[in-house]
């Protein structure tokens, strides 16, 4: 088991309590595909952060590649963060004020690898995404498309353990979500990344290779997708 | 260390009116202290220019009228001294303290002429240390030795201005010359350094020489000393009403009678002008340090705006690894950066306006009737100030980025992550 966890609990106190996520049980393989799906408010978000090691939680157990993540400081969880886990957001959240090439090698920059290497292995990761010729411009200057792929290249320079993406197709247009979603699928199956995606969208469920739906906090059936049928075979927006 | 001052560069280059209106601030702070410094720098050297030329390490005493009647006397008598005052003063009752004393004979008026030009000159018979303990610098010649004084030579030391009225072309060339005084003439063996902003005009021959031609009494105009034993200003205060009190029963006048003797003392005028400079020093350093304050504060401001503004960059950074500590000194090095920079270069204008200052202010003197001073001379400041408003710089620096740096390493990933 790459993720495992146990009974988890976590409730947000901000004026009135709010139980978010009452007993999750949930294990996931090296080298799947899954998705998080469910209707906003129903805690997928706030598993997903846990599963980050952006949030914490109240109680239960939590374990990564086999280290219980439990009550870490915020620099061992940063030191997590940066060695086990790759982000995909929404929104891309790409430094505005730094190129392609510099957004990439930013985590390389927080291990400690010289300047050098980190900038070889950032623009191997861009050519391997197609964006070599993108490497100098800045987030504003490219589309949606190239952005998320500009996160996609950051979120594996570190060879983390696991993917999370938030919502990775949200902002993006059906053409373009399909192709990041093609994208996540072939680095899942060509080079064997686990990659967990958290969607409301069922055509962007339907890409991966098993669904795991979350609602009010409890999570509800697993559905094994591996013949990506059960929505047609393509996105419906 | 590189790879920090990258990150510092980039996001410095990339918020460009941010940055330069922090600059400016601290530019302003330290542009302030610095002209501030130069100024004040330039008072306190015109005081000590102006005011060395005559404080000398000794005391001199000087005789004038009584202000109260007493032991038989009248009010409004006039007082002189005289050569057993000299005695006493150098006898046994002061051994201990008093040292080296000399005396000058009352002053006398006369026309100096050389080949037909003239000049005022106000002869005074001094004895040979008279030019140690007035620091007269000498411009040619030698000022007058023991042998002058055993041998009553007719010879004379007179001031360069009055060599320059004597021999408008060159007045070196007076050295050497006989020169008369009145109906008597005397062979100038020494010119004394003067220039415009010098009061002194005095022409000085052998005590003893003027004692034989101009006043055969045994009165003393003055009598000079230097004293061993007081050290503070209340040392030197008692022993002034003590040797005061001395000389007033000596002349039979009142204890209580301010004006009789006129005590002045060169080491407390030395001591109080010390103290004032010192003073005025630490004034200037704290009016500065609190302008710079308000940089700091302005610094401070920006920086915390700044990380308002990049909450969602600083939480971007924590997902993908940077732990509390980098933020932390991100922010720090950033400010520094900014002041040193900046910093450097509000001191490198502050420096080119004292110069501005120098050539200009600096220039004007003021008269003020017996002579010219300098408002401002020399305000600029030296090395030491500039290593020493580069360690202000950088404490400051750390000071502005400190409450943003920590701010900002504070905020949890996930809430920075929303925010926008």
């Amino acid at each position: 088991m790459l993720i495992e966890l146990q009974d988890i609990n976590k409730t947000y106190n901000n004026g009135q309590p709010l139980h978010v996520l009452k007993g999750i049980n949930l294990g996931i393989e090296r080298g799947e595909f899954v998705s998080i799906m469910g209707a906003s408010g129903s805690g997928k978000s706030t598993l997903l952060n846990i599963l980050g090691i952006l949030d914490s939680y109240d109680t239960g157990t939590y374990h990564l590649d086999g280290k219980l993540i439990k009550d870490l400081s915020e620099t061992q969880s940063a030191d997590y963060r940066n060695r086990m886990i790759g982000f995909i957001f929404q929104s891309f959240n790409l430094i505005g004020f730094k190129t392609a090439v510099e957004n990439v090698e930013l985590p390389l920059y927080y291990q400690g690898v010289p300047r050098r290497e980190r900038r070889a292995r950032a623009m191997e990761y861009l050519d391997k995404l197609g964006l070599t010729q993108w490497a100098g411009h800045f987030p504003n200057e490219m589309s949606g498309g190239q952005k998320q792929r500009v996160a996609i290249a950051r979120a594996l320079i570190t060879h983390p353990q696991i993917i999370l993406a938030d919502e990775p197709t949200g902002a993006l247009d059906s053409k373009t979500s399909v192709e990041v979603m093609q994208l996540l699928k072939k680095l899942n199956q060509e080079e064997g990344i686990t990659i967990i995606v958290v969607t409301h969208e069922g055509g962007v469920a339907n890409e991966t290779d098993k669904i795991i739906h979350i609602k009010d906090g409890i999570i509800g059936n697993i559905e094994e997708n591996k013949a990506h049928l059960a929505w047609g075979g393509s996105i419906i927006k | 260390m590189r790879e920090l001052f990258h990150e510092i560069t980039s996001t410095l280059r990339n918020n460009k009116l941010r940055t330069a209106l922090t600059g400016f601030a601290v530019s302003w702070g330290i542009f302030l202290l610095i002209c501030l410094l130069g100024a004040g720098n330039g008072l306190m050297n015109s005081f000590m220019g102006n005011m060395e030329d005559f404080i000398s390490q000794s005391i001199a005493v000087e005789a004038w009228y009584t202000s109260e009647p007493y032991d038989g006397y009248q009010s409004n008598r006039k007082i002189d001294l005289n050569e057993k005052d000299v005695a006493y003063t150098a006898g046994p009752e002061w051994a201990d303290i008093i040292k080296n004393v000399s005396r000058t004979t009352a002053g006398r008026s006369d026309t100096l002429s050389l080949n037909g030009l003239t000049v005022n000159g106000y002869l005074l018979g001094v004895t040979p240390d008279y030019q140690e303990l007035n620091k007269m610098k000498m411009a040619v010649g030698r000022f007058l030795n023991p042998d002058d004084e055993l041998q009553q030579r007719k010879v004379m030391v007179i001031a360069m201005s009055q060599a320059k009225e004597l021999n408008p072309k060159d007045p070196e060339n007076v050295l050497g010359q006989w020169v008369s005084a009145g109906s008597i003439a005397y062979k100038v063996v020494g010119i004394y350094y003067t220039d415009e902003r010098d009061w002194r005009r005095s022409v000085c021959i052998p005590y003893n020489t003027f004692k034989g031609i101009y006043d055969v009494s045994d009165k003393v105009q003055s009598i000079s000393f230097e004293v061993s034993g007081p050290k503070t200003v209340a040392e030197h205060k008692a022993f002034e009403a003590d040797y005061g009190a001395a000389l007033k029963r000596r002349h039979h006048v009142s204890p209580t009678d301010e004006r009789a003797f006129w005590i002045m003392n060169g080491y407390t005028s030395n001591m109080q002008m010390n103290q004032a400079q010192s003073i005025l020093r630490m004034a200037l350093w704290i009016l500065g340090l609190l302008t710079l304050v308000s940089g700091i504060v302005g610094v401070s401001n920006i920086m915390l705006i700044a990380v308002k503004e990049r909450t969602h960059e600083f939480g971007i950074r924590k997902a993908i690894g940077a732990k509390p500590g980098n933020i932390l000194n991100l922010i720090i090095a950033e400010s520094i950066s900014i002041t040193a920079v900046f910093g450097y270069l509000g001191m490198l204008l502050g420096m080119v306006a004292c110069e501005v200052m120098d050539k200009t202010i600096g220039q004007n003197s003021v008269d003020i009737g017996f002579q010219q001073i300098q408002m401002l001379k020399n305000p600029t400041v030296g090395v030491d100030v500039a290593i020493e408003a580069t360690l202000v710089l950088i404490v400051a620096g750390t000071l502005a980025g400190a409450i943003p740096a920590w701010k900002a390493a504070k905020v949890k990933p996930i809430e920075a992550l929303r925010a926008e």
